[in-house]
């Protein structure tokens, strides 16, 4: 943990000494989350036949109490509770932007982690490796070209691609053209790190030796109503030579009258020569944002890299079509529901001793009633059915928003039975959370929930899960600007952060 | 009486009706004493002679109010310099200007046909009658004032009450008088005289271009024309519920039009990037109006569960998104922070997540690492499957699950995969050993494959890769 510790030190003071030194002005954001969690795993245990008891249905359990499955080879296997595992997790971003470098158009951007695990171990997911940089380049914009260098995050119908490399956008505003190409070494999906961070590997599986190598282009043509993207991305292995993946990729935005949108797209993988996933959906908001509606359509193929076997094994896409509506039918409340039905395509599979699902639903309604301009009431329930599991469950909170603190009291109660775990729960959620902004460069949030788990087994594996976790938070603003600006403008300190009440 | 008394009657009385509201009146009755005086000058000598007071000596009323003849006052004249008013109305000039027409004290001072010693404040429209203005006073052309008035600023005598309480022009009425075709267009017309009545701070309360404006910066600063209050109104345009999606093309097409009421710090209140509409709009500092201030909202089109389906939009138009949102608002979600508590997801979603991960509500690895985040946090929790022989147990709802997981395999690959490792699967899906069970279903290219990278099938085939 001392690493992340003297490698957030590190950033700020580098990033906020460079940033004096050489440019005409910069914005820091530093932000910094601290969570304590304690929680209950399962642990692998195996006894002989010999030594089960029989159980009241006539099942053979542990003489303490586990109903075990046993194999040919003599033995019996079942997961014993495993011990209690305290995680506190702590990370700081540091969000640093330097400007005014002399060179009109020049920008330098980064957004760096550093990340640890307070408890004894590392047990926390995604707290290693312990300094992390998101996104990190330099950039030149003029009118109709802008080039990034460093490592920076392309946004594509495939996700957020991270690489290590350079970027180049050329633009036709007058026309709506845009066409851009990148390639850099690859970082691996949803993270910061490459695929040969060890990070990423904790069941030391194969990966490939090298860093991968990103590339990609797209053009664009947007018009008042129409936007269009089409994209092209490959990654390769060099120490073979050989795909990672090579897919295509078209989205576009039609917007043929006032209050319609029509969004869509398709990907298509090349190099296993499928389609993969697609969606399209119709959506209305009339003009006073009273009523919102939108039905779609979509069809899901997960996409595995090619250096590993999963996508020989043919995993099959659903399809999936959906609606939503979101409506204040009086100024204080508003209402909102959505449902999605989805089935899979035919696996080809004969499965005569298991029963799977082959279809599901979800579907959740929700309200929020503004009190006052300080009190606002909130509830939903939500339900889904499907393969693998099932959940459904009624949650509210009741918020108190003053000029500079927010204070919510929410509660939660779920009923999730799993499709192939005899492991139905239900659960009750309670907590508060309180986010205060005493100044305009400071924020502060703070979170308790506790979670009460009942588990309906009829064997000892039914044991408790029972939880609190406290979490709380500090951002702090840095940098040039008006002395109670934080050097962010107005939008940027406004913004609603993800989670806040 | 003779003409040139008659002016001189109407020379005199002027200045003591030129006064504007809530100003004190004198306690002089002219009719009790209309058989006393048989000229008007003969008190108001200061009408008809430059530099000589307008005001009769306190002693000539002496001569009758001695306390024996009449009783005593203690009236005193009024200080010329004290007089609180705009008009740069000269009684001496007026006389030696009018000493051979017709015009007397009277013709302004007096109605026609009044009796003597009437004196009536003249009203202005006596005046534009003589100077050929065919219009209600207050309607008369802006080139007209000067003839009369003074501008605001060179007025040093009149108070913020005052001020207040000029009379509003009809001009100034009509419903769109406050926009640009109204005020605008008429400060900037040939002979406009805004300063009459206004000075440049009253045009400061709204006009954030201020320093832009010619027509404001001719204005002099004077804080009195704060008196008159302005309030800054959205225009019609801004009604239209559709407006704030449509305002930038609008903004894009004359920005100039939106720099009267508002600064850059207007498109920052919602926009993350100093575009380059904000560039063309003015900073907030002195000497300009705050503007109007506007409070960041979701647009329509953002409705409750947007987070979920915003991928199109973002990836088809990002410049777009980042008129408002800044990069980290999306690392926010797609590099998720290790010890945050909530956010894309509601509260309690780590018990509801098995649903929602089994058939990809959304797409998991847009945002996860499924290796880094699923497979490390089941691995402490105990729920891993290291490789090797495959061990019954976890799934044990059903008895031959793994005799018959196919179907669950195919349609959830992914959820196995944050659980188990290709040696799980190798066990039985292999071509070296095992059982030797084809997983290849629906869909799969081996020759494609092959091409594309054959490394993943030496896993299960070793160099020995069949080529169909």
């Amino acid at each position: 943990m001392s690493a992340a510790r003297v490698g957030a030190l590190w950033v700020l003071l580098v990033a906020t000494g460079v940033a004096r030194c050489l440019s005409q002005d910069y914005r820091l954001r530093v932000d910094t989350r601290v969570q304590a969690v304690a929680y209950r795993g399962v642990s692998f245990d195996s006894i002989p036949v010999g030594d089960t008891v029989a159980g009241p249905g006539g099942g053979l359990f542990t003489p303490d109490g586990y109903a075990v499955a046993c194999n040919p080879n003599g033995f019996c296997t079942f997961y014993r509770a495993g011990g209690i595992v305290h995680a506190a997790p702590v990370t700081t971003t540091a969000d640093l932007t330097v400007w005014g470098l002399g060179v009109p158009g020049l920008s330098v951007r980064a957004i760096g982690r550093a990340t640890g695990d307070l408890s004894s171990g590392d047990n926390w997911a995604g707290t290693t490796s312990h300094l992390q940089l998101l996104e990190g380049y330099a950039q030149y914009a003029a009118d109709w070209w802008t080039a990034q260098l460093g490592r920076q995050t392309v946004e594509t119908r495939f996700g957020l691609s991270g690489f290590d490399g350079a970027r180049v956008t050329l633009r036709d505003w007058h026309r709506g053209l845009e066409a851009s190409g990148y390639a850099g070494w690859g970082l691996w999906q949803g993270s910061a790190l490459p695929v040969t961070s060890p990070a990423l590997n904790p069941l030391d599986e194969f990966r490939p030796p090298e860093r991968t190598i990103l590339a990609g282009a797209g053009g664009a043509w947007t018009t008042s109503r129409l936007d269009l993207r089409v994209i092209y991305q490959r990654e390769v292995d060099p120490s073979t030579d050989y795909f990672v993946s090579e897919r295509a990729g078209v989205d576009a935005v039609v917007r043929p009258y006032r209050g319609v949108i029509l969004t869509g797209g398709a990907d298509y993988d090349i190099a296993q020569g499928w389609w993969g996933s697609a969606e399209a959906r119709l959506a209305y908001t009339v003009p006073t944002g009273r009523l919102s509606t939108s039905a779609g359509v979509r069809g899901y193929r997960p996409h595995f890299d090619l250096w590993t076997i999963w996508g020989a094994f043919s995993p099959v896409p659903y399809t999936a079509i959906d609606g939503t509506l979101d409506f204040r039918p009086v100024p204080k409340l508003q209402v909102r529901t959505q449902g999605e039905h989805y089935s899979y395509a035919n696996s080809e599979t004969a499965t005569p001793l298991v029963s799977v699902e082959s279809s599901g639903w979800r579907f959740s309604w929700g309200a929020t009633y503004t009190l006052t301009k300080a009190w606002a009431v909130d509830g939903g329930y939500h339900a889904e059915f499907g393969p693998g599991a099932s959940s459904r469950g009624f949650e509210g909170g009741v918020t108190y928003a003053a000029r500079n603190l927010s204070i919510t009291a929410h509660g939660a109660t779920l009923d999730r039975p799993l499709e192939f775990r005899f492991d139905e729960a239900s659960l009750n959620l309670f907590g508060l959370t309180a986010d205060y902004r005493p100044m305009s460069r400071l924020r502060v949030q703070l979170d308790a929930t506790r979670y009460a788990e009942d588990r309906k087994r009829p064997d000892a594996g039914a044991f408790s899960w029972d939880q609190l976790r406290v979490s709380s938070r500090v951002v702090l603003f840095f940098g040039g600007g008006s002395a109670d600006g934080g050097g962010l403008p107005p939008a940027v300190r406004a913004m609603p952060e993800r989670g806040s009440p | 009486m003779t003409a040139r008394s008659g002016l001189l009657l109407v020379l005199c009385l002027v200045p003591s009706s030129a006064r504007l509201a809530g100003q004190e009146r004198q306690g002089f009755d002219h009719q009790k004493h209309a058989k006393v005086f048989a000229s008007c000058t003969a008190c108001h000598v200061g009408a008809v002679t430059a530099g000589a007071s307008m005001w009769p000596d306190p002693v000539s009323c002496a001569a009758c109010h001695d306390g024996t003849i009449q009783k005593r006052v203690t009236w005193q004249p009024r200080s010329r310099e004290g007089t609180r008013t705009n008009l740069r109305f000269d009684h001496s000039k007026h006389a030696t200007a009018l000493r051979d027409k017709v015009v007397g004290c009277t013709t302004c001072h007096a109605g026609q046909g009044a009796p003597w010693m009437t004196a009536e404040a003249p009203r202005a429209e006596r005046c534009l009658d003589c100077h050929g203005v065919r219009v209600a006073h207050l309607a008369a052309p802006d080139t007209a004032c000067a003839t009369c008035h003074l501008p605001l600023v060179r007025a040093q005598r009149l108070t913020i009450e005052d001020v207040a309480s000029f009379p509003k022009p009809p001009s100034h009425e009509q419903p769109d008088y406050a926009a640009v075709q109204g005020h605008g267009r008429a400060s900037q017309a040939t002979g406009a005289n805004c300063a009459m009545c206004h000075a440049r701070d009253f045009c400061l309360q709204c006009h954030v271009d201020a320093p832009e404006r010619p027509s404001i910066q001719t204005l002099a600063p004077d804080s009195r024309s704060l008196a008159i209050r302005a309030t800054l109104r959205p225009p019609a345009s801004h009604d239209d519920p559709a407006f704030l999606l449509g305002h930038g093309g609008s903004a894009k097409a004359a920005p100039e039009r939106c720099s009267a009421c508002h600064t850059r710090e207007s498109c920052l209140s919602c926009h993350s990037a100093t575009t380059r509409v904000a560039a063309r709009l003015p900073a907030a500092g002195p000497g300009r109006s705050t503007g109007a201030v506007v409070s960041r909202r979701r647009p329509p089109s953002h409705g409750a569960n947007y987070a979920e389906r915003h991928a199109a939009a973002a990836a088809t138009a990002a410049a777009t998104c980042a008129g408002c949102h800044a990069r980290s608002d999306c690392l926010e979600c797609h590099r998720p922070d290790a010890a945050r508590a909530a956010g894309y997801h509601p509260r309690g979603f780590l018990a509801r997540h098995p649903a929602a991960a089994y058939s990809r509500q959304t797409n998991c690895s847009d945002c996860h690492n499924t290796a880094g985040f699923c497979t490390t946090c089941h691995a402490s929790a105990g729920l891993v499957s290291r490789g090797g022989q495959l061990r019954s147990g976890y799934h044990d709802f059903t008895i031959f699950f793994s005799a018959g997981h196919g179907q669950a395999a195919r349609q959830s690959l992914e959820t196995c995969v944050g659980c188990h490792v290709e040696k799980d699967c190798l066990t039985c899906h292999s071509a070296l050993g095992g059982r030797h069970i084809n997983p290849h279903g629906p869909g799969f290219d081996p020759s494609r494959e092959i091409k594309k990278n054959p490394q993943m099938c030496t896993a299960c085939h070793g160099t020995a890769i069949p080529t169909q």
